[in-house]
């Protein structure tokens, strides 16, 4: 099974947290044996909605964890990670950045080192944890396929994290249908072994080009009220008695 | 099932349309309300951010159309009942996603206070020119609902009437209202939770490893289930089978689009409400909806003054339209006035419905305003005259159409 779908898994377990409350809204389809492995409830939704589509169950069911697991994240769906960033929304935001669009056929993304397309791209690309703590995400990390140990911690803490938390996975594929052995191995080790471990670095400085070795660890571990926190306590001083607190304590 | 009276306001109040509709989704069971402010449609989504929170329903005001829907689709998988509400604009963005919602079978209510297109138009004007977009708006083939409430107390029934077809369904529903019904202020009566019928959500109640999301009771209708309930739930944009796995068969892929067009066409009967008067012995019959059929009571009252024999059919439920219903008028009465605020959207499915057999006269506007009930009585009266069958919609030239056409098409002061 691949790495990150391990991790995922790995990271659950840990997390204390029952699988069948786990939501995973995504714009990439997962295999339908990987939900069953999981026991989560899956949801492939449309191409950068799969944030949205997480507020809309998270808010609709507060008990819920939320985990989009994103591709088309720094584009289409843009601006909802800037928005749920500033709202510290209860999503964990798992971002695997193949650094292309790699089923339409190659193509660049706002995630791809300059450098990287037949004629060399030209545009700078995104720094995504750097992006997600400068909007208010609580906690960031990015970690390559291979850090599976690692990764799947962070995906544990990360989802007894209250707000807004986001993973960045390095990874040569989005391939969820195939086996490890099909994936570029070589490539996989590539990136494993051209990393640097170094938590608590401001993410500013993990800016990922060719040149350097790619920054990866935990980056960002702070506390925020949530939405829900915020909406609670707002509606409680205005409305007094006349208004129930959403979702109670876990939500 | 009743309304839960914790969710009712009962009471007499003097509102506009938007702000009833707020209080009809509320009244409804709703409790996720995902928007995004948007003229003419905000007093809507104010009214329910300001009395949901009394009534444990919870609002988000999203970045954008784009996320304000893909929430109200989230939301409801969760569990709840869940609504949006935009205008203009803001629907165009919201289509892909009203496409994903039929996809998914997922319920809910998108209102739309249609103001003045395209583009930016008139936002604080009225229009009635996204019909055709709330029925084809979404690339592929689906069937959903729309409602075209015409009064601030409709606006509040239908809401209701809305979020029951919806459950009932399992598939997104429009209110495709207006601006003018909208800002429309009026006397609204909001009766006590026992004189409400709301329809519950379908949920499936057995065995949880039997549990198929998509295999469809005898109405073709799947039960539902909700997130975090323990049925590993794989729900796909992708053509899915029962069970919700992708499946690209050529074979399946024609029966599964066609059970999400029968699921709304076979249960036509049961959707759609008209409300139809004098059509007995008429010779014109009026076809609208929505506001326009505010406008066409006095320009219909003028006729029968002149001693027209006119009817009127009005749709409360636009889509489904009532082919079967046009086409045995279309037997009896010599033509339809069809009179809408844009430049032949229902008009053209009144001609289809009709099969050459009554004359179809469409009384156009450009929007920002409303018919002059003058042009509906005088196209009333042609209609009545004109013995000839002549083939397609009649485009019936009102004063303001004449004078645009005197003077060549030229704007100025």
């Amino acid at each position: 099974m691949n790495p990150i779908i391990t991790a995922f898994s790995k990271g659950i377990e840990k997390s204390g947290i029952k699988p069948s409350k786990v939501s995973v809204p995504s714009d990439i389809p997962f295999g339908s044996e990987v939900v069953n492995h999981l026991g989560v409830d899956f949801f492939h939704t449309i191409r950068g909605r799969a944030i949205p589509f997480g507020t809309g169950l998270k808010l609709g069911n507060p008990a819920l964890k939320v985990v989009p697991f994103v591709g088309d994240l720094m584009t289409l769906g843009g601006n909802h990670f800037v928005h749920a960033g500033r709202r510290n929304m209860e999503l964990l935001v798992i971002c695997v950045n193949n650094f292309v669009y790699r089923k339409i056929g190659g193509q660049p993304t706002p995630s791809t080192p300059v450098t990287f397309s037949p004629y060399s791209t030209f545009e700078e690309p995104f720094n995504i944890p750097h992006l997600g703590n400068s909007c208010g995400a609580v906690y960031t990390a990015r970690w390559t396929a291979l850090h599976t140990d690692e990764l799947a911690n962070s995906i544990a803490e990360a989802l007894n994290k209250q707000g807004l938390s986001v993973i960045e996975v390095i990874s040569p594929g989005p391939n969820y249908y195939t086996k490890i052995e099909d994936i570029e191995s070589n490539l996989i080790n590539f990136y494993y072994e051209n990393s640097v471990i170094k938590n608590g670095e401001d993410p500013k400085n993990a800016r990922i080009t060719p040149e350097e070795k790619i920054v990866v660890g935990k980056f960002t571990d702070k506390e925020r009220p949530t939405f829900i926190d915020s909406y609670n306590a707002q509606l409680s001083k205005v409305l007094g008695d006349k208004f129930t607190p959403y979702g109670g304590k876990n939500g | 099932m009743k309304a839960n009276p914790k969710d009712v306001n009962t009471g007499v109040y003097y509102i506009d349309g938007d702000v009833s509709s707020g209080y009809g989704a509320l009244a409804a069971g709703c409790k996720f309300v995902g928007g995004y402010p948007i003229t003419p449609s905000t007093e809507a989504f104010e009214a329910v951010c300001r009395r949901g929170p009394l009534v444990g329903a919870m609002f988000i005001q999203m970045e954008d159309e784009l996320g304000s829907i893909a929430s109200v689709v989230g939301a409801s998988w969760a569990g709840v009942k869940s609504m949006t509400i935009t205008s203009g604009p803001g629907f165009s963005l919201m289509m892909e996603t009203i496409g994903f919602g039929a996809m998914l079978e997922t319920p809910f209510v998108l209102l739309n206070i249609q103001r003045g297109g395209p583009s930016t138009g008139v936002p604080t004007k009225t229009g009635q020119a996204d019909m055709m977009q709330s029925r084809w708006g979404s690339h592929g083939d689906y069937e959903l609902i729309a409602i075209s409430p015409d009064s601030p107390q409709e606006m509040f029934d239908y809401t209701i009437k809305a979020f029951n077809l919806a459950e009932r369904y399992r598939c997104p529903v429009m209110i495709m209202s207006d601006e003018c019904v909208g800002h429309m202020t009026e006397k609204v009566v909001i009766p006590l939770a026992d004189e409400i019928e709301v329809e519950p959500r379908r949920f499936y109640d057995g065995p949880i490893n039997e549990y198929l999301p998509f295999k469809p009771d005898e109405d073709l209708v799947p039960p539902m289930v909700k997130a975090g309930d323990g049925y590993k739930l794989y729900i796909t944009g992708l053509i899915h089978d029962e069970r919700g796995y992708s499946i690209k068969n050529e074979e399946y892929k024609s029966i599964y689009t066609k059970r999400l067009v029968d699921k709304i066409r076979l249960n036509k009967d049961k959707i759609i409400e008209l409300k139809e008067e004098e059509t007995d012995d008429a010779e014109v019959v009026i076809v609208s909806y929505g506001i326009s059929s505010r406008v066409a009571v006095r320009g219909i009252e003028k006729a029968r003054e002149k001693g027209i024999k006119v009817g009127s059919l009005r749709l409360v439920t636009v889509w489904p339209f009532p082919d079967e219903k046009i086409a045995e008028l279309a037997k009896t009465i010599k033509a339809f006035v069809v009179p809408e605020i844009n430049y032949g959207q229902i008009a053209f499915e009144v001609e289809r419905c009709s099969h050459g057999e009554a004359n179809v006269i469409l009384v156009p506007h450009g929007g920002a305003g409303v018919h002059n009930p003058d042009d509906i009585c005088d196209a009333i009266e042609y209609a009545a005259k004109e013995k000839k069958r002549i083939e397609g919609v009649i485009e019936y030239k009102t004063k303001l159409e004449k004078l645009v056409f005197e003077e060549g098409y030229k704007l100025h002061e």
